[in-house]
C-alpha cells in the first residue's frame, strides 16, 4: 500500500540527528526524500566512531544508517556556484525544504529561505538550529549536549548531591525532531487550504523548554525552582528504581495511590513493617522514603526482574523492567507491534531499525530500503529528477561539482 | 517578571490577519496528564480544542503543585500550564445524558485525543468502531502506555515505569547508584508531538480518501526515541552499554564549577576542535593552562584510543579551570570565543536566559481570578505566514459549557437540567 505522503518530495540539507530523524517519519509513509550531502565535509555521523582507516569509510557508521533508512543521498559541493543552482533547482522540485546548518549558512549558499520562497511560493522551508534564526546567539555554535543543558533538562536529571547530568542521549536532539515533523504535517495542511508555503523557524533549546512548560509555570508563578531528585517524585511513594536479581538488573516501582500500595504490601505477603502506622497514608509513606526504599529495595533483590513485573502488574502495581538495549531487541511488546525492522544495509548487513511511536491502523507504513551511500542517488537524481544528461552528470563528477 | 509582556501574545499590525496552522480544526481532548501536552500542541498551532473533564472537573489531574500553595483545582499549576489554547467543559461520559451530549459533539469534530486505557471507550459504547459507524471522518488517537493490543497492553505505567522499560533509565545515573529518570515527566514529552503528528498524518490522508483512521500511540515505543538508534547500534556488542554518569562514554561531559555545573563534551572531531583550542588560549590568559596543555595536538585527539592516565591528566587541568569560574562567566566567556559550552541552567536560568528573552519564548498570561500573571513559554517554534502562540490561557472548570452547549444547540433548560442531574 502507498504510503499517505507517497506524491510528497522533501530536500534535506544538514547533518546530525535533529534535522534527519524529522523527516524519516514521512520516508516511514512513502515520502520521496532527498538528501542534499556533501562529500567534501560529510555528515559528522557519517564519520561518527569510525578510525580514519576504516575500510568502510563514510558508508560505515551505523548511527547514520538507523536515523536515515528510506532516503536517497545527492552529492554536491555546495562551495561551486554551479552545485547551489542546481539545488535551487531541487528546491523548485520539492514541497518541502529542511534545512538544520548553523543560521546563515543557507545564505551562504545562495539557498536562503526569502530566495526560495521568491523562487517557489508555494514551497514549505523549515530551520532547524539550536537556537533560532534570530536572536543575539543565533550564531553560536553548539551540540544537543549544550541544547539540553540550555533548556533545564539537566538541572533536573541527577541525584541532588551529584553532578546535573540530563537524561541519556541528549533529549533535544529526539525532542526536537519530532516538533519539526509536526511543523511539516501541519504547513501541508495549511498549504492545502490556502495554497501558500512559508518559512518556519525552529529553535532545538526553545522547543525543550516549550515541552518544559511545567517547569517554567512553576517557577514563575511561584519562585518553585524544580530540581534534580534522583528517581522521588512529589506525588508517589514508594517511586523508583530497585534491584533485582543479576548484574545491573533493576525494576521501577511507582504507587500513586493506597490502592496501589496495599496491592504493593500484598505482594510482598504482608511484611510486618509494612502495616505500622506511618505507612498508612501516601503523606506518611513520602515522609518516611527512604525507609522504604531499603525495606523494598531487601524484598525486589531476590526476584529476577521480568519475573517480577509480571507478579507486580497483575497484583495491580505500576512496575517495569529497567532494560538494557538487548533486552529491548526481545521486548514482547514491542515485538507484537513490530517496531524493530530488519534492513539490509549495503556495508553494515543486517540492522535493525525502529518505527515511529505510533500506528495508523490504515495506513501502516514502513521502510522499503535501508539508508543510501554517499550520493548513490546522484546519477537518479541528477538524471531523473533534473533531467541533466548522462555526459553533463559525468563531467559535474569530474570537475568536484557532483560526487 | 521583569521585562515581560502582559496578556495574550498580541500579533504585530501586519500580523493580525494571520490564521494558524490547523484553524478550522476542531479536537475533542479527553487526556489525562500524559497526553495534555498533545492537546496544548495542537491548541497552540490553532486547532478548536475542547478539553472535556470530567463533571465538576478533573479532580485528580489538576493535581498539585498549586498557585499560592491552596489546594484547589482552579489552582493547578500543571495544569495551567499544558492546557493552553484549549476551551474546557465539563460533562461525564460514563451517564447516558452525557453521552447524547458527547455524541452531538463529536458530529462538529475532525479528531478525539484520549488517553483512557484500552477498551474503556468501548465499554461506555463510544469506542472507535461505534464512533466511526456514525462518523466515518473522524480520527481517533489513543494514546497508551504500551498500545491497544499486545501482551502488555493491560500494563499500567506512569513516566517513571515508560522512561525505565524504554531502555533511558538504564543508561542514566551514575554506575554506582541505580538507574535514573528525569524528575520532569519526559515520558509525555516524547509521546505528545508523535500523537500530533500521528493525527496530522491521518488528517492528511482523510484529504484523499475522505475516511478518518485510528492511531494508536504507545508511550513506550515513543520513549525509544530517546536512545536515538542505540538498539541497533549495540545489537551485535557482547555487552549493553551501561550509565557513565557526568561522562560521555570516558570522556567528561559534565563538570562542576563554582555555583552550579557546565555542559562541555571534552571530545575530537572537526567541530570541537576549535573550541578546544580557543579553551586552552583562555586558560593559557588566566596563568591556567600548563606548558603540555598549550601545545596538544587537538587534531588527533582521540579520546576513546587514549590511556586513563592521559584521560584524567586532561580531565584534572579543564576541571581545576572551570572550579574557579561562575557558570554565568563561563557561558559569557564560551560566547565570545565560541567554546562549546553551555550552563546547566534550572529554571529561574531558563527563563532569564538572553536569547529566549530577546526571541520573545516567554508570555505572561493574565489570571485574575487567581491574583497572578505568569509567563509561559509561548510557542516551540516561528513562521513567518501563520501565527504559533499561545491563544488562550487554560480553561477554568466547566468554563465554556454554556457557550459549546449552546453551539451545539442544547437549551438553557436542557443544560440546567443536565447540571441538576450531575451530567457536568
Amino acid at each position: 500500500m502507498p504510503g499517505i505522503y507517497a506524491d510528497l518530495r522533501i530536500l534535506e540539507l544538514g547533518a546530525g540527528a535533529a534535522g534527519p530523524v524529522a523527516t524519516r517519519y514521512f520516508a516511514e509513509q512513502g515520502a520521496t526524500v532527498v538528501r542534499l550531502e556533501s562529500a567534501k565535509r560529510p555528515d559528522f555521523l557519517r564519520l561518527l566512531r569510525i578510525a580514519p582507516d576504516d575500510p568502510r569509510g563514510l558508508e560505515g557508521s551505523p548511527m547514520f544508517a538507523l536515523l536515515n533508512p528510506g532516503k536517497r543521498s545527492v552529492a554536491l559541493n555546495l562551495q561551486e556556484p554551479e552545485a547551489q543552482a542546481l539545488a535551487l533547482e531541487l528546491a523548485r522540485w520539492a514541497d518541502v525544504v529542511l534545512e538544520n546548518f548553523s543560521p546563515g549558512v543557507m545564505e551562504r549558499f545562495g539557498l536562503g529561505a526569502g530566495r526560495l520562497l521568491a523562487a517557489k511560493p508555494e514551497l514549505i522551508v523549515v530551520s532547524s538550529c539550536l537556537f533560532g534564526q534570530t536572536g543575539p546567539q543565533r550564531g553560536y555554535p553548539g551540540f544537543g549536549g549544550q541544547g539540553s543543558a540550555i533548556a533545564g533538562f539537566n538541572a533536573t536529571t541527577g541525584w541532588p548531591d551529584r553532578e546535573a547530568i540530563g537524561p541519556w542521549g541528549t533529549i533535544t536532539d529526539s525532542l526536537s525532531p519530532r516538533y519539526v515533523a509536526v511543523l511539516i504535517a501541519a504547513a501541508l495542511l495549511a498549504r492545502g487550504r490556502t495554497g501558500r508555503g512559508q518559512h518556519v523557524d525552529l529553535s532545538q533549546i526553545e522547543a525543550g523548554v516549550y515541552s518544559l512548560s511545567e517547569m517554567v509555570v512553576r517557577c514563575s508563578a511561584s519562585g518553585d525552582v524544580v530540581l534534580r531528585r534522583g528517581n522521588r517524585d512529589e506525588r508517589a511513594a514508594p517511586h523508583g528504581i530497585y534491584p533485582c536479581l543479576g548484574e545491573d538488573c533493576w525494576i521501577a516501582i511507582s504507587v500513586f495511590d493506597d490502592a496501589q500500595w496495599e496491592a504493593l504490601v500484598a505482594a510482598m505477603g504482608d511484611p510486618d513493617w509494612a502495616a505500622e502506622a506511618r505507612f498508612v497514608t501516601g503523606d506518611g509513606r513520602r515522609a518516611h522514603h527512604g525507609e522504604i526504599d531499603a525495606k523494598l529495595a531487601d524484598w525486589t533483590r531476590e526476584f529476577g526482574a521480568w519475573h517480577l513485573m509480571a507478579g507486580l502488574q497483575q497484583a495491580g502495581v505500576p512496575a517495569g523492567v529497567v532494560q538494557n538495549v538487548h533486552e529491548l531487541l526481545r521486548d514482547p511488546q514491542l515485538a507484537h507491534r513490530h517496531h524493530f525492522v530488519t534492513l539490509q544495509h549495503p556495508v553494515l548487513g543486517s540492522l535493525s531499525h525502529e518505527r515511529s511511536g505510533f500506528r495508523l491502523a490504515e495506513h501502516p507504513g514502513g521502510f522499503e530500503r535501508a539508508a543510501p551511500r554517499l550520493g548513490e542517488h546522484t546519477d537518479q537524481v541528477l538524471g531523473g529528477i533534473l533531467g541533466l544528461a548522462p555526459e553533463t552528470i559525468r563531467d559535474l563528477v569530474a570537475r568536484g561539482v557532483a560526487a | 517578571m521583569v521585562g515581560a509582556r502582559r496578556g495574550i501574545a498580541k500579533p504585530a499590525p501586519d500580523r493580525v490577519a494571520w490564521e494558524a496552522m490547523l484553524s478550522g480544526l476542531r479536537v475533542l481532548d479527553l487526556t489525562d496528564e500524559s497526553g495534555w501536552l498533545a492537546g496544548k500542541i495542537l491548541g497552540d498551532l490553532g486547532a478548536d480544542v475542547i478539553k472535556i473533564e470530567p463533571a465538576g472537573g478533573d479532580r485528580e489531574g489538576r493535581r498539585p503543585p498549586f498557585l499560592h500553595g491552596i489546594a484547589d483545582p482552579e489552582h493547578s499549576l500543571a495544569w495551567l500550564a499544558l492546557n493552553t489554547s484549549k476551551r474546557g467543559i465539563t460533562l461525564d461520559l460514563a451517564a447516558p445524558a452525557g453521552r447524547s451530549v458527547f455524541a452531538r459533539l463529536v458530529a462538529t469534530a475532525d479528531a478525539l485525543l484520549e488517553s483512557f486505557a484500552p477498551g474503556t471507550l468501548d465499554a461506555w459504547g463510544i469506542g472507535f468502531a461505534a464512533l466511526r459507524r456514525a462518523h466515518p471522518r473522524l480520527v481517533h488517537c489513543a494514546m497508551t502506555p504500551f498500545g491497544q493490543t499486545g501482551p502488555h497492553a493491560g500494563f499500567r505505567a506512569r513516566d517513571l515505569v515508560v522512561v525505565a522499560m524504554g531502555g533511558n533509565a538504564l543508561l542514566t545515573g551514575d554506575p554506582d547508584r541505580p538507574p535514573l529518570r528525569c524528575s520532569m515527566p519526559t515520558a509525555y514529552y516524547h509521546a505528545a508531538p508523535e500523537a500530533v503528528l500521528g493525527i496530522l498524518m491521518a488528517l492528511q490522508a482523510r484529504e484523499s480518501s475522505g475516511r478518518g483512521d485510528f492511531v494508536d500511540v504507545s508511550l513506550h515505543e515513543c520513549q525509544l526515541a530517546s536512545l536515538l538508534g542505540a538498539p541497533g547500534m549495540h545489537a551485535t556488542a557482547k555487552n549493553p552499554p551501561k550509565r557513565s554518569g557526568p561522562r560521555t562514554g570516558r570522556t567528561r561531559e559534565i563538570w562542576p564549577v563554582r555555583d552550579g555545573h557546565v555542559s562541555f563534551g571534552l571530545r575530537g572531531g572537526a567541530a570541537r576542535v576549535p573550541g578546544l583550542r580557543a579553551l586552552v588560549a583562555w586558560m593559557d590568559e588566566e596563568g591556567l593552562a600548563p606548558g603540555w596543555l598549550r601545545d596538544y595536538d587537538w587534531e588527533r585527539f582521540r579520546p576513546e584510543a587514549l590511556d586513563g592516565a592521559e584521560l584524567a591528566r586532561l580531565e584534572d587541568v579543564f576541571g581545576a579551570f572551570f572550579a574557579v569560574h561562575a557558570m554565568r562567566e563561563l557561558y559569557e566567556g564560551a560566547l565570545a570565543r565560541r567554546v562549546l559550552l553551555a550552563p546547566c541552567n534550572d529554571a529561574r536560568e531558563v527563563i532569564e536566559q538572553r536569547q529566549l528573552r530577546e526571541r520573545g519564548l516567554f508570555v505572561a498570561l493574565d489570571y485574575p481570578e487567581l491574583g497572578a500573571a505568569i509567563e509561559h513559554p509561548a510557542f516551540f517554534a516561528r513562521s513567518s505566514a501563520h501565527a504559533t502562540a499561545i491563544r488562550r490561557r487554560a480553561p477554568r472548570i466547566g468554563e465554556h459549557n454554556g457557550e459549546i452547549f449552546a453551539e451545539l444547540g442544547l437549551a438553557a433548560a436542557e443544560l440546567e437540567k443536565l447540571a441538576a442531574e450531575g451530567v457536568t
